[in-house]
């Protein structure tokens, strides 16, 4: 039970909480949006390569038991093909939009991002989900007093009916990339060569950052063949493509860049997101 | 926890310690996965047990042994997972595919007199976890995401690392499918040091790039560490 005050405070906390610009309504009509803010709320939240952000105190936190738990159900669950990690790293990394994204604990992305497959997959119900969580909060009702977290499962299911994906079978053995290797055919730029990002238009998801896009760059690594991350991440039939390790000269790239001319940043870039430079 | 199967001292405040709202969700979710087959208690544990054994030590040895054998650090330059297993580290463990989310493509970029190396993921927090354990914290936050592929230099000083114009940085944002790992020079006055000596001052840090080994210093820069306390206290 909860009383009308603390449902009001807890009403009151989420109605703080902004990810929105401030100059504009919530839901504003489409006349009071630009192209520029529009692209701002559709881009991948996790894309924060370059945004400013004031210096902070990097510290170390006491790694939780449930954390290290979380990692390994994530693992466990691509080894055993329930999704591919391109999945994971989308669902809970950008699925999850940025009050959550920037709200939430690494790991507490990382958590709801299993519940979210699962439930989406059809593995779990949400109610059956919900009614397991009310279960498990009740057994430590009282406090922990000393009782160590344990997972007690009820029975252990026979798993032949599950539904597993083809890439946790096929990829023993080779590895990923190295299962897509031989499919893309010859490489379309070699090392040394001049390219451009090109700036295509981005909904749900890339792994092409906005911070290089429309820039130039050089070639520095041929990497790879594998289907690119916006195909991969939705596990279906995709064509592998190459993948490049690109090098950006930063004062070039960056306005205002402080270093030396000689300053570089690489990533990796899929080919259909590159055109040979003019 | 502070149970030892004994009365507490009564005059230490009584530990709320409340299960988390993540803790519920963990264990749920475990215990319908078990249920329904979607993975066994046995490949957890599995699992589990691998995870507990990764760290940063064998980068450490891989990077003293190519300090001290020209021949493999050419192995360990061209074939990186080859040279791997000379450190007890097999890249397609523990699944026959590797650990998922680490893929299977590793790369070490080794640093020169001109060129200093440092990797980061400014989309998740992408790490060679086999060779290097989990990544620290301050490496997934925003913050150091955000920063380090425009203001390397800043951030690098803020971890003590101050690099004349002579050096340039090379950060490498590991957004994909690759890993990478950063293999330091070997700094001066360690000229007749064994494998073991060498291992000692070749911290994480090192291998990720904020920092540069130094003969007497066998620490990470950051080592302050919070005490997971929870009920938490925002606001």
């Amino acid at each position: 039970m909860s009383t009308a005050a603390e449902r009001a405070a807890q009403l009151d906390l989420v109605a703080r909480l902004k990810s929105a610009y401030p100059e504009l309504p919530d839901a504003p009509t489409p006349d009071l949006l630009d192209h520029e803010r529009i692209t701002a709320y559709l881009k991948p939240v996790h894309d924060v390569g370059g945004e400013p952000d004031a210096p902070m105190k990097y510290e170390d936190k006491q790694y939780e038991l449930w954390e290290h738990m979380t990692y390994v159900i994530c693992e466990v669950l691509a080894w055993r093909g329930i999704w591919l990690s391109e999945e994971r790293r989308r669902i809970g990394n950008v699925d999850v939009g940025r009050a959550q994204y920037l709200g939430l604990p690494y790991y507490g992305r990382w958590l709801l991002a299993v519940a979210r497959v699962l439930v989406e997959k059809h593995h779990i119900g949400l109610t059956e989900l919900s009614e397991r969580m009310a279960e498990v909060k009740a057994r430590y009702g009282g406090g922990l007093a000393g009782k160590q977290l344990d997972a007690t499962p009820k029975s252990q299911g026979d798993g032949s009916q599950v539904k597993r994906n083809e890439h946790h079978k096929r990829a023993v053995g080779k590895g990923d990339p190295q299962v897509y290797a031989g499919q893309a055919g010859q490489p379309k730029f070699k090392v040394g060569d001049a390219v451009v990002v090109r700036e295509l238009p981005v909904i749900f998801y890339t792994r092409t950052p906005e911070y290089v896009r429309g820039t130039k760059g050089e070639i520095a690594a041929v990497a790879y063949e594998s289907p690119a991350a916006e195909d991969e991440t939705w596990d279906r039939p995709a064509t592998p493509e190459w993948f490049y390790v690109v090098r950006f000269n930063m004062s070039e790239l960056w306005y205002g860049y402080t270093g030396t001319t000689d300053d570089v940043v690489q990533t990796e870039i899929p080919e259909h997101w590159l055109q040979a430079a003019p | 926890m502070t149970d030892h199967g004994h009365d507490h001292d009564r005059t230490v405040k009584p530990m709320v310690d409340e299960i988390t709202d993540f803790e519920v969700l963990e264990i749920a979710l475990r215990e319908l996965c078990i249920e329904k087959g979607i993975f066994t208690a046995e490949e957890h544990r599995r699992f589990t047990e691998f995870a507990e054994q990764i760290g940063p030590t064998p980068a450490a040895h891989l990077v003293a042994k190519a300090w001290l054998d020209p021949e493999f650090k050419k192995l360990a330059l061209a074939e990186p997972m080859t040279a791997s297993k000379e450190v007890g580290v097999d890249w397609m463990e523990p699944t026959g595919f590797g650990t998922p989310s680490d893929f299977t493509a590793f790369q070490i970029l080794a640093n020169t007199p001109t060129v200093h190396n440092v990797i980061v993921c400014a989309l998740c927090s992408c790490y060679p976890r086999p060779i290097l354990g989990n990544s620290p914290e301050w490496y997934r936050t925003p913050n150091y995401r955000r920063r380090l592929v425009r203001w390397p230099r800043q951030v690098l000083a803020e971890f003590g690392l101050y690099l004349p114009d002579e050096i340039s940085v090379h950060v490498q944002d590991s957004n994909q499918k690759h890993r990478f790992m950063v293999m330091p020079l070997r700094p001066e006055g360690t000229q007749d040091w064994t494998e073991a000596q060498l291992v000692e001052i070749i911290t994480r840090d090192c291998l990720i790039g904020v920092a540069l080994p130094k003969a007497g210093v066998t620490t990470n820069v950051i080592t302050d560490t919070r005490p997971a306390v929870h009920p938490g206290t925002a606001g």
